[in-house]
């Protein structure tokens, strides 16, 4: 999630003005990188390798330092490394058609590449769960197989569209099962224990997190957009890895601050008079080229709003009892908007269209998570009729740079913003 | 005369509990698509980087959806699980299900199984207005065992007797997707037909066949055509559909739960090391000359495994080619090529 110093490219052009702390995104980064090098040293603490949707907190509560494979992966395509990293992991035999995060970890993991390129070390233990997709606990159980580490997989039932109450239960029951099992193989592995009160900490500060994320979203339902995806893309790293410390909270507090005095004065992360079109960006960004968000800008369009960040802000707030926190937060990781069923999908879209007054929508049709993809045509149809606004389905790569075509996607975006111009008047 | 009614299912690998629709007193019918057919009709609705397999499953069902008395989902690849939803939005269907099969193995897995399982059973009740109980489970248990022992003496011919790789797959294909009764006659027949056959060709290769799971018999005429017999797989239309038999259980739910949990693992089960595990064990039953890994377009799971699998498999000192293919009837002449010079490679190896 790092982002290169795109706006400094657009000399001349449209800039978006980018918030005053947003600058202070490099704190949260610099204590996490610092974390990591203590957890390292010290031989009572542990190191993970966690993926997107694990429940990131049992981590902090065990004091082990949670890595993040995903993460590093574009840190390594906003350095512009991820293409000889994905082409590493191919020369050992990885399809050209399995996931660029994965085979740009293992491209990082193999030849070494440093940390501040989206290198990663080995860890004492590999968690992971398939809540977003199998490819998590593929990958993850292939590193962990290839590295000789202990691998716990969270098993996350399908909530499939039209599932009933009844069986969403049973899947939480199942869900529950499992933080138990977790929980066994946390303490084997770090002989420690579970300090309920720790547990409690954790989780208020990871509520804090997600409910300032939530709030920040809240104000970017104002005309004009006080913050694009051009800079979420960045800033919800706290959110990543740093749920249940403070140092994301702090982060956050300065960035709503920063929002709030924007909306208040009534302006915009576009220049005054220009945000034509309010966009919302279903999918991952593509990490190499962080460009094209402000790219986007030099059309008058704003992305106003994102699914994917937003996903990383579920609200795990403490129960009653331990029980009903764990059944809360199990529901939770099976109900991650970016891997909502598609009935769920058009129903959420439809409300945050409507709030976010988007007039247009890109999906990604990511190449690396065909998960993600599958209903974006009946997504598309759904919005488009029911919404009477213009849908864009865009194919390319998370990672992979060798997926972007600079002059087709220029070709689309430029349809697409005649569509929304045609459709406006 | 009487026909029971199919119910179809989709299934990635071998996780349908069959006895269950069998005790319900339907046929299982697995959804295979045809390789002859365009996918144009589900490609309306999903892109064309998913499986082709599952993009023609979408077809057929598309268009014989009428046909089934229903339409159950096991969960398996993920790419296509979401499948699901878009079948429940264009598929016209009296009964659709989802059937929440996990990954693991664990005891919690065990309980949610079980309770996946009943709930499976009393959708069929309520929907078809029948009482699923024990005893009609048992039967179909051992009905199910019965085929699979008949498949495991026609399997083993394979190594010893000129069987035409197709010959084998469209065995398989014929007990999935027929009323089991027939099936049994079939099979005994079937049995005979093969023992009767020469021995194995002198000019052939046993090879063990790995990685997607093949749908039609002209890619297994592609093998023969090459000097390839296949001798031995882990195909979910192969060995893992037979090669264990459902145990004795006092309670059948119990039963068809440690069968389906303990099968030979797919490349969308954990773990790695349990797929080399039976892998390793039949390259100990039967000798070959080759290990052939192949993997579908666009699909995932084996294009994971098959790196650290062959790796592996090539450490134990076994010849090993991996191949990436089409979802197309017409041979492939640069892939015919690789495994022809592969095949005559290790005749050349072997007079050495």
């Amino acid at each position: 999630m790092t982002k290169t110093n795109d706006a400094a490219e657009n000399t001349g052009k449209i800039k978006l003005r980018t918030l005053p702390h947003a600058k202070d995104l490099k704190w949260p980064m610099l204590w996490w990188i610092g974390m990591e090098k203590l957890y390292r040293t010290l031989p009572w603490k542990k190191t993970a390798w966690t993926c997107a949707a694990f429940p990131i907190e049992m981590m902090w509560i065990y004091d082990i330092f949670p890595d993040h494979p995903e993460n590093m992966a574009t840190v390594a395509a906003a350095r512009k490394q991820s293409q000889r990293l994905i082409e590493h992991a191919e020369g050992m035999g990885f399809s050209r058609d399995v996931c660029s995060y994965c085979k740009t970890n293992i491209g990082a993991y193999e030849t070494r590449i440093k940390k501040t390129l989206g290198g990663i070390s080995k860890p004492d233990i590999v968690v992971c769960t398939n809540a977003i997709c199998d490819t998590h606990w593929k990958w993850f159980q292939l590193m962990a197989h290839r590295m000789n580490v202990p691998f716990f997989m969270f098993d996350i039932p399908k909530w499939v569209s039209g599932t009933d109450e009844k069986t969403l239960e049973s899947n939480i029951d199942y869900v529950v099962d499992q933080f138990f099992d977790l929980i066994v193989f946390i303490e084997k592995h770090t002989g420690k224990k579970l300090n309920e009160k720790r547990l409690y900490k954790v989780l208020d500060r990871s509520m804090e997190l997600s409910n300032l994320w939530r709030e920040i979203f809240e104000y970017r339902k104002a005309v004009p957009s006080p913050y694009s995806g051009a800079e979420t893309s960045a800033a919800f790293f706290p959110l990543v890895v740093l749920p249940g410390v403070q140092v994301g909270i702090n982060f956050f507090r300065k960035i709503l601050a920063d929002i709030k005095n924007l909306t208040a004065k009534g302006e915009g992360t576009m220049p005054p008079g220009k945000e034509k079109f309010r966009v919302m960006w279903e999918g991952i960004p593509f990490w190499y080229r962080m460009r094209f968000m402000y790219d986007l800008a030099q059309y008058g369009i704003v992305i106003a709003f994102e699914p994917y960040t937003y996903s990383f802000a579920p609200e795990k707030k403490k129960c009653a009892t331990m029980e009903e926190t764990l059944r809360h937060v199990a529901k939770l990781i099976m109900d991650t908007p970016y891997a909502y069923n598609l009935e769920r999908r058009i129903e959420s879209f439809e409300k945050w269209i409507d709030e976010y007054k988007i007039d247009g929508v890109i999906l990604h049709e990511n190449m690396s998570c065909r998960p993600s993809c599958a209903g974006m045509v009946d997504l598309a149809e759904a919005i488009m009729r029911d919404k009477g606004i213009p849908v864009l389905i865009l194919q390319c790569d998370m990672n992979d740079p060798r997926a972007y075509s600079e002059a087709q996607i220029k070709t689309r975006i430029e349809g697409f913003v005649e569509l929304m111009e045609a459709n406006k008047k | 005369m009487f026909v029971m009614e199919k119910l179809a299912y989709f299934d990635t690998s071998h996780e349908m509990p069959l006895e269950i629709i069998m005790a319900a007193g339907l046929t299982p019918y697995k959804i295979l698509g045809d390789v002859h057919q365009s996918n144009d009709p589900a490609d309306k609705y999903l892109s064309s980087f998913f499986c082709p397999a599952a993009r023609s499953w979408l077809t057929e069902a598309l268009a014989h959806s009428q046909e089934w008395a229903g339409i159950v989902f096991a969960q398996g690849c993920n790419a296509s699980n979401r499948h699901y939803d878009i079948w429940k939005v264009h598929v016209q269907t009296p009964f659709l299900h989802w059937f929440g099969a996990p990954l693991l193995e664990s005891e919690a897995a065990k309980k949610y199984y079980r309770v996946e399982l009943q709930r499976f059973i009393s959708h069929l009740e309520n929907h078809f207005g029948i009482k699923i109980t024990p005893e009609k489970i048992k039967e179909a248990i051992g009905k199910s065992n019965a085929v699979k022992q008949k498949l495991q003496q026609l399997s083993a011919l394979r190594a010893h007797k000129d069987i035409p790789n197709r010959d084998y797959l469209a065995a398989v294909i014929q007990c999935l997707n027929s009323p089991v009764e027939d099936v049994l006659v079939w099979l005994e027949a079937e049995l005979a037909r093969w023992q009767a056959k020469p021995d194995f060709p002198s000019g052939r290769k046993r090879f063990l066949l790995t990685g997607s799971d093949v749908t039609y018999v002209e890619w297994m005429d592609v093998l023969d055509d090459c000097g390839i017999r296949v001798v031995r797989d882990d195909l979910s239309i192969g060995e893992r559909f037979f090669a264990t038999l459902i145990p004795d259980r006092s309670d059948p739910l119990d039963a068809v739960r440690d069968y389906y949990m303990n099968i030979p693992k797919p490349a969308t089960r954990p773990t790695i090391q349990k797929r080399l595990d039976y892998l390793y064990k039949a390259l100990a039953e039967t000798k070959v000359d080759g290990i052939l890994s192949q993997n579908l377009k666009f699909c995932e799971p084996y294009a994971y495994d098959s790196v650290p699998v062959n790796k592996a498999l090539k450490e134990k000192g076994y010849n090993v080619i991996h191949l990436e293919r089409d979802f197309s009837p017409a041979a492939d002449q640069q892939l015919a090529n690789r495994l022809a010079a592969f095949v005559e490679m290790l005749e050349v190896s072997h007079h050495d």
